[in-house]
């Protein structure tokens, strides 16, 4: 037998091809991640135009964070952000939970309704802009129509012009997008809890409200505390959608920091100034990550 | 558990009267693409069009590059799956066996990639491709795909490794195999399963990006995605919506096929981390 | 063919020591068992046997090689697992030759080996199934012929009875001893249930909490335990422990006045298993009320409480908990709080130390 030093097999050097494993991922993600994200937060210390990665560095400055924080923009779109965060948050947590707890219940065609029910979730966030885009139409759409006919609008609403209008065109296609993912979670946390806890509560005399306060909520709570997050972290993010269906207009209506961001960068050309929106964004994102699910599920990741 | 017969009507007609509300955009879009642009153009919607254009499908792939937007897309597609997986497999391996010093850190890192904004990585990445002349490349995309893919995918797998048992490697090496040996011949054959669903998964997060595309491809015409080419198709003032949507429909039905025939497992991976 | 040796083989887990010093030699040919309650650092040493952990310290050889850094693959083992560990995606016959494939050996040598094992396990019939077609008792069959079929100088076993139902279990026991006797090969098997130790080892080593607690064949092991746990452990039901005290060669039990010329004075715990109290007037008697009566046909588990004689909490097994067993065979029926005389021959207790729990001759 041949004493390679590099065997990885022998029990001395085993542990060794833990780190090897890890390092073309870590390479990888050093490269493309981690050394942009320092880039970004070198430009936004830096009063820079367009990004031009040979030319010299530009002095170390304030300026992007103090335009920042006295901007009446930023601080509109910050309050945009938390509007959509919050509206299309609570919306795909009732409906999502919703349609779990309908669709958790044992009839016919149950695995049918199950996957009717999640397919949203499967559209491609563009082709939802097209659709509700189409929807909201002011002269032809089916919304319009629709609030007519049930006599709940005496006119048209011209749903892109309007900056209200607008915001909720954009929430309810968020909203659509969104609450099947809830939906897929909660069902997963559903079918963990075992029957077992039920037949117990139902001996003990407990009623249907009792057993889903008691046993399902409490259960629910670790699944519905992850969701929460990752459905308020896409909406922080989301790009695509907004941009597509309003473009942060009318007015900034719609413009939440993520659009802001990448107006400042690629529309003005301003991409020192956008680095730093963008960083104070994925600060604001950690924070309300954090807040919402507190230190110990970091276990989970 | 018996219902009553007022139960069960209520059961049923709920269950049908949502699915047919949540369900009933898709079934617009469709719609939509089939009818004449007269009777767009009119009230009331008509819900399913007197004469069904379905020449229009053929009309928008000949009058727009729809399959040269769709192959662009499956390109990079499949290119950063292929990248993101062959890392991702290694790594999401390594954290399920290894006790390795620093996994914590790189645990919470992964956490906080999936926080990050694509707005905000575009920049730099803008500027570092365009140092490197790729801007108007594919391959721009599959590196800039890979930062959304790698985090989920690293997880998800990680996840999936864990449940299957040590022994079947430990098994191979008394057998005689490398410890790679071992992960090549045996756990990955036994993890095809949860592969397929992962690489789906990343699948799907690549055909669904914008940012990306428009930012580096905007420019580059022939290298148009899916998601770009179709938002071209938006017009300023008036928009051809049975045109829009029936290339639409075309970008969709990758997706929905994909979701269809293996929602088990696409949600089984998205479930299986999160629980833990 | 080969006897292991090894040396002080110890395992530390950072500042946790798992296994303490651990020095064993294995003849050739023999069937070593290790046994234990969980933790106690037998599957530690056997992975570590394996080349599937590495010692913090000591050596191991096999045969005339020294094995301590060589990968698995390298040391001649085979290995049968808990929970079997086949290859779900290969078939019984590539299961069973996976070994000998790693090794190149020839395709045609491969299927005469692998019929040739499939054989001697009576799997010859599955060959072209796959594991989970299989049922509990045919896949452990599977992993013997993965195992035997390399014939490697030893066999190492984790508890390959643990995953199989009673019945099934016992038969498997006979099945592998028979297979040892036929074969011969050095085997290291690790168990937790000592009625496995007892029947099929020619030598046991009792482990807990990562040190060595005895080694010898079992009927030393059950007639001259070393210490307290070791008697305990052995036998089922396991033996009874009572606090007596020792003065001037004489200790007082159940008002019976009984010689021991070897205790020194002060407490001594007195052992005597269930099995060597009788019911009637003999050597020893004493009377006593029944707490509880167990009728298993063939015989009958008797309760009783141990009074004046009951050990501190500190000694005592939670599992046990404070009463005595006497364990009667074809018996007629015994009523429960009624009194009853049992009897013993002092030469059956069994002496230990009330402090360092070693026995005492």
């Amino acid at each position: 037998m041949s004493g390679r030093f590099f065997d990885l097999a022998r029990p001395s050097r085993q542990h060794w091809l833990g780190y090897l494993l890890l390092l073309p991922a870590v390479a990888l993600v050093a490269l493309i991640i981690v050394y942009p994200l320092f880039v970004s937060l070198d430009l936004s210390f830096q009063k820079v135009g367009m990004a031009t990665l040979s030319a010299p560095r530009k002095p170390f400055t304030l300026a992007n964070y103090e335009k920042l924080f006295t901007s009446p923009d930023f601080w509109n779109a910050c309050w945009v952000t938390i509007k959509l965060v919050v509206v299309v948050a609570v919306a795909c947590f009732a409906v999502g939970l919703g349609t779990a707890l309908l669709v958790n219940n044992r009839f016919k065609g149950r695995t049918l309704a199950r996957l009717a029910v999640a397919l949203p979730w499967a559209v491609p966030e563009i082709i939802a802009v097209v659709i509700f885009a189409w929807i909201f139409d002011s002269s032809f759409g089916l919304m319009n129509w629709l609030l007519v006919r049930l006599g709940l609008v005496d006119q048209m609403i011209n749903w892109f012009s309007s900056p209200t209008a607008a915001f909720w065109a954009v929430a309810v296609t968020m909203i659509w997008k969104g609450y099947p993912f809830v939906s897929i979670m909660t069902l997963a946390g559903l079918q963990s809890i075992p029957e077992d806890f039920y037949n117990a509560a139902k001996v003990d005399g407990a009623s249907a409200f009792q057993r889903f306060r008691y046993i399902t909520i409490p259960v629910l709570m670790p699944v519905l505390g992850v969701t929460m997050v990752l459905v308020v972290l896409w909406v922080f993010r989301d790009f695509s959608i907004i941009k597509t269906l309003t473009d942060g207009g009318p007015l900034k209506s719609t413009q939440t920091l993520s659009i802001m961001t990448y107006e400042q960068a690629f529309g003005f050309f301003q991409m020192g100034y956008a680095a730093a929106i963008g960083i104070v964004t994925l600060i604001l994102c950690v924070i309300a990550s954090l807040a919402l699910i507190g230190r110990k599920s970091q276990a989970m990741y | 558990m018996k219902r009553t017969p007022l139960q069960s009507l209520l059961l049923y007609g709920g269950v049908i009267l949502v699915c047919a509300l949540l369900l009933f955009p898709i079934y617009w879009l469709f719609v939509t693409a089939i009818s004449t642009l007269s009777e767009i153009r009119s009230l009331p919607p008509s819900f399913w069009p007197a004469d069904p254009q379905w020449e229009t499908f053929a009309k928008v792939a000949e009058e727009r590059p729809m399959l040269l937007w769709l192959w662009n897309s499956t390109l990079v597609a499949v290119g950063s799956v292929a990248l993101s997986m062959s890392v991702s497999v290694l790594a999401g391996y390594s954290l399920s066996r290894f006790s390795v010093k620093g996994a914590r850190p790189l645990g919470l890192f992964i956490l906080t990639a999936k926080m990050l904004p694509a707005t905000l990585l575009v920049i730099p990445l803008f500027g570092i491709f365009r140092s490197v002349g790729l801007i108007g490349s594919l391959w721009s995309l599959v590196l800039a795909h890979s930062t959304l893919i790698i985090p989920f995918t690293t997880w998800m797998l990680k996840g999936y490794f864990d449940t299957i048992p040590r022994e079947l490697e430990q098994a191979a090496m008394v057998d005689g195999c490398s410890p790679l040996g071992a992960l090549f011949r045996v756990v990955l054959p036994v993890a095809t399963p949860g592969l397929a669903a992962t690489s789906l998964y990343a699948f799907v997060l690549s055909w669904a990006d914008y940012a990306y595309a428009r930012t580096f491809l905007i420019n580059a015409q022939n290298s148009w995605t899916a998601n770009l080419g179709i938002t071209t198709m938006k017009g300023e003032y008036v928009t051809d919506w049975n045109e829009i949507s029936a290339a639409a429909v075309f970008v969709a039905l990758p997706i929905l096929a994909i979701y269809l025939f293996l929602e088990r497992y696409l949600v089984g991976g998205l479930t299986a981390g999160a629980e833990k | 063919m080969a006897g292991i040796s090894i040396q002080n083989v110890h395992k530390n887990y950072g500042a946790l020591n798992v296994l303490k010093e651990f020095s064993l030699e294995i003849a050739d040919g023999e069937f070593i068992v290790l046994v234990g309650p969980s933790g106690c650092g037998k599957s530690t040493m056997l992975k570590i046997l394996a080349g599937l952990e590495p010692a913090s310290g000591g050596r191991i050889r096999i045969g005339d090689r020294e094995v301590t850094d060589l990968a698995p693959g390298d040391r001649d083992i085979a290995m049968v697992f808990q929970n079997y560990a086949l290859y779900p995606h290969l078939t019984v016959a590539q299961n069973i030759g996976f070994g000998l494939k790693m090794r190149s050996t020839p395709k045609t040598e491969i299927e005469q080996r692998v019929l040739a094992a499939a054989k001697m396990l009576g799997v010859e019939h599955l060959l072209d199934r796959r594991p989970k077609q299989l049922s509990g008792g045919q896949r452990q069959r599977v992993a013997l012929g993965r195992a035997i079929v390399r014939e490697p100088s030893a066999f190492l076993m984790d508890e390959p009875l643990s995953n199989l139902d009673a019945k099934l279990r016992v038969h498997t026991r006979a099945e592998i001893s028979a297979l040892h006797k036929r074969i011969g090969v050095t085997t290291v098997y690790v168990t937790h249930d000592q009625i496995e130790a007892m029947t099929m080892a020619n030598r046991v080593v009792i482990m807990r909490d990562g040190v060595i607690q005895q080694i010898a064949d079992p009927d030393t092991l059950f007639n001259k335990p070393a210490n307290l746990f070791v008697a305990g452990f052995i036998g089922s039901p396991g033996m009874n422990f009572m606090r007596a005290n020792a003065e001037a060669g004489m200790i007082s039990l159940f008002g019976q006045r009984v010689p021991v010329p070897a205790a020194p004075p002060g407490d001594v715990i007195v052992g005597i298993r269930p099995e060597h109290l009788a019911l009637g007037a003999g050597k020893a008697s004493f009377t006593v009320k029944p707490t509880l009566v167990e009728g298993l046909g063939s015989e009958k588990y008797v309760y009783f409480d141990p009074g004046e004689h009951a050990l501190a909490d500190s000694l005592r097994d939670e599992q046990r908990g404070k009463g005595l067993i006497a364990r009667l065979a074809h018996v007629g029926p015994v009523a429960e709080g009624e009194d009853l005389t049992f009897s013993f021959d002092p030469a059956e207790l069994h002496l230990f130390d009330a402090m360092t729990e070693k026995a005492i001759n």
